[in-house]
């Protein structure tokens, strides 16, 4: 078992990555908002394997907390995609900067 | 003493006042005037009844047992070693408490008799002002604080209740907001009064930190009691203030003098008495002649275990009270205001309490300084009598002939005068000649500051009864005052009972039963202020009572002469000796003296700040910094783009930085 931990930090890691490549690159906030999601889940993977690693309960404790934050997030999140869609407005984050100055 | 008892009558005297002032002010003019007219006297009259009663209960004490304290509230309470509560003998201690002694108990009944008098008297003069409320709400604050001032126990309250008058009295002075001469008369008094504050907090100051104990530890006391025990004759000289030499209680008693000149209307402090003639005749009867300007005499008999160990200081007293009663009395001579005639004779009169408390005659200067609150409050409500009944005018060159419309008011303003002028049986006459001998006993240089006491005489005598031909005798000078009335008898009847009060007070002072040589006033005050180190002989005494008296008389025939019969013209001196009279005309050209030293320097350095640090420093500083944050803004400005992705990029970029760093400094 110990001899896994390298490789699933390495998946962490690649996962926060390509997360945080999603949130740079792409402009449908339905996918950012996904990629944000991976990004959370990628902390959680890191979280549980120092967890196991150090024989401790703290990594799993943060780690359901991080899973309720990430659902309160959605409902906000995608509750904000649908009113944008709503007001008839094209999905593109790069439209939505009217709070430029 | 009963202490409970003490304590409800102590708590009247000062409450009532107070409740007086917070219920006018708080209404803010809503009261109907009928209430305002008993509220604002009833409270005063009723703290001179609960002060009549302290000195009831006084008088039934022993003249040792005669003072108590009473401790209304435990506000600072900062003792090293005690859980509160008990009264350490280390540490900081500040109550809110009064101390009952005969000194104190003289001064509540003047400030609450002569003041009730005035408030009655109020009634009538101000009846037609728009300010009514207001009016009352100010006299009842300056009645609390005057109360504050002499009961307090210890500096703290002291000092707040001496700060409290300067504002009421600058409240007063000020009262007709709407002539510019009034703002400025009392803007004028309330800086005097400032400077005065000055002094006195910094004299405390000195007291505070370094009067030390018997044992030579500093006390650290702002009590008064102790502050006295530890400084007088009775404590180890080289214990106490004595400890830095005569040195440093020299200086504590001239910076408490500070206070005091300030307070009393003394050179170099004086210049505001006689503009804050422009408030209302009630309020200059009660602060300018019966009470506030009485403060500074008697703070230097309070702190006379001070004065007793610091000689200079007692004698810089002494002689600037003697040469402000000279100027002033000069300065009477010539002036035509009535008003201005009778503040410059108060400066005068008080000039000669501060001399004899300055020689150490502090029973004789607080004698003078009763009688003087009666007939000195009667001269001035008599003058507003007239001024009322003139319509405002207060020249006396307009008035004359009043005598005959103005009976009563005549008769009240001459025994005023002759009280004033110190005429034999009446309450000038036992004050002034008491205080003059005590001078002749006490004073270092005695003749000749005794000379000039007497010389006071012949001036003081001469004035008031200048004002007295010119104003009441004679023809009438102008319409106005052909058709003047006698006042309304709210006005009379304080007018009147002052009169009494005036013409008899003086008895007082005689021992009936001949315990020679202590009066009845000097064995009353006893307890507080001890007995005079000397006294005349006897054969001195009556020489120097002679003297005063013929010299009294004398100014009166003078007046007669030049303003009576008319055989000697007016400007004898003004066409003789034409510097003596310009000099007196023009009030010595004090406030010349400093408009040219203090107030245009003051306004030339302004202009260079305003018209060269103003615009090239200061506005350059101040433009500076708004440039340069505005530049910075607009720099800051194009990182906020609006796009998310942007955003996103930063904080990564700042996170991947940040963990570089950390990870760093761990390795």
């Amino acid at each position: 078992m110990t001899g896994l931990f390298p490789g699933f930090l390495t998946l962490s890691a690649a996962m926060f990555a390509l997360g945080a490549l999603g949130v740079m690159l792409r402009r449908n906030p339905l996918v950012v908002f996904m990629s944000i999601e991976l990004m959370l889940n990628a902390g959680n993977l890191a979280l549980i394997t120092y967890a196991r690693y150090t024989h401790t309960m703290a990594g799993q404790v943060f780690a359901l907390i991080v899973i309720a934050v990430a659902a309160s997030e959605v409902v906000v999140g995608l509750a904000l995609i649908t009113g944008v869609y709503r007001s008839g407005r094209r999905l593109d984050i790069d439209d939505l900067s009217e709070m430029r100055e | 003493m009963n202490p409970t008892f003490t304590l409800v009558l102590g708590a009247i005297a000062l409450g009532l006042p107070t409740a007086g002032f917070l219920v006018n002010a708080l209404t803010a003019g809503k009261l109907p005037r009928r209430v305002v007219s008993f509220l604002g006297p009833g409270v005063v009259l009723g703290a001179f009844v609960a002060s009549l009663l302290l000195l009831v209960e006084l008088l039934s004490q022993s003249p040792a047992h005669r003072g108590i304290t009473v401790v209304f509230w435990h506000w600072l309470n900062l003792s090293v070693g005690s859980a509160g509560g008990a009264v350490a003998q280390s540490g900081f201690n500040a109550n809110f408490s009064v101390r009952i002694d005969p000194l104190a108990v003289l001064m509540m009944l003047v400030i609450t008799g002569i003041g009730g008098l005035i408030h009655v008297y109020s009634v009538g003069y101000m009846a037609e002002d728009a300010g009514y409320n207001r009016f009352f709400a100010y006299m009842n604050l300056f009645i609390t604080s005057m109360l504050l001032l002499v009961m307090s126990e210890n500096l703290i309250f002291l000092i707040i209740g001496w700060s409290m008058v300067a504002f009421a009295s600058y409240a007063l002075i000020a009262f007709w907001y709407q002539r510019p001469a009034a703002v400025t008369a009392g803007r004028k008094a309330f800086i005097t009064q400032v400077i005065g504050d000055v002094g006195l907090v910094l004299g405390a100051f000195l007291i505070f930190l370094n009067l030390r104990g018997s044992n030579g530890q500093l006390l650290h006391t702002v009590d008064l009691r102790t502050i006295f025990v530890n400084v007088g004759p009775g404590a180890h000289f080289h214990n106490g203030l004595g400890l830095m030499g005569g040195g440093l209680v020299t200086v504590i008693g001239i910076l408490l003098f500070v206070g005091a000149a300030a307070k009393s209307a003394q050179w170099p402090l004086h210049t505001w008495l006689p503009d804050a003639m422009e408030g209302p005749t009630p309020v200059s009867a009660l602060i300018h002649a019966a009470t506030m300007v009485t403060a500074g005499v008697y703070l230097i008999a309070r702190f006379h275990p001070i004065y007793q160990q610091a000689p200079i200081a007692a004698g810089v007293v002494a002689a600037v009270g003697i040469g402000t009663a000279l100027m002033a009395a000069i300065i009477g001579c010539t002036q035509y205001d009535i008003k201005r005639v009778i503040a410059y004779s108060t400066m005068s009169q008080i000039g000669l309490m501060i001399f004899a408390v300055g020689v150490g005659a502090y029973s004789a200067g607080m004698f003078q300084f009763f009688t003087h609150a009666c007939f000195k409050a009667l001269l001035f409500l008599a003058a507003g009598n007239v001024i009322h009944a003139l319509h405002d005018e207060q020249d006396i060159r307009s008035m004359g002939g009043l005598s005959t419309r103005m009976r009563l008011t005549f008769g009240a303003f001459l025994v005023g005068s002759l009280a004033l002028a110190g005429i034999p049986l009446f309450a000038g006459w036992f004050s002034k000649e008491e205080l003059l001998s005590s001078g002749l006993a006490l004073g270092p240089a005695v003749p000749w500051l005794w000379l000039l006491g007497v010389s006071v005489n012949v001036l003081t005598s001469f004035y008031i009864f200048r004002v007295v031909w010119m104003a009441f005798r004679g023809q009438p000078a102008s319409s106005r005052a052909a058709a003047a009335n006698e006042a309304r008898p709210v006005m009379l009847v304080p007018v009147l009972v002052l009169a009494f009060l005036a013409a008899v007070v003086g008895f007082l002072n005689i021992d009936f039963f001949g315990f020679h040589p202590v009066t009845v006033f000097s064995a009353f005050l006893q307890p507080v202020l001890g007995t005079p180190a000397a006294h005349a002989s006897d054969g001195i005494q009556a020489l120097a009572l002679l003297v005063g008296t013929l010299l009294s008389v004398l100014g009166l025939t003078l007046a007669w002469a030049v303003y009576g019969r008319r055989v000697i013209s007016p400007d004898l001196i003004s066409r003789n000796l034409p510097w003596i009279y310009q000099l007196s005309l023009q009030k010595f050209y004090w406030d010349e003296i400093y408009d040219a030293v203090l107030v245009r320097p003051s306004l030339a350095f302004a202009g260079v700040v305003r018209q060269v640090f103003e615009p090239r420093i200061f506005d350059r500083l101040v433009d500076g910094v708004k440039v340069g944050v505005g530049t910075l803004a607009d720099d800051l400005r194009t990182m906020q783009t609006g796009f998310f992705r942007d955003y996103a990029l930063i904080f990564f970029v700042c996170a991947v930085v940040g963990l570089v760093v950390l990870g760093l400094r761990l390795a």
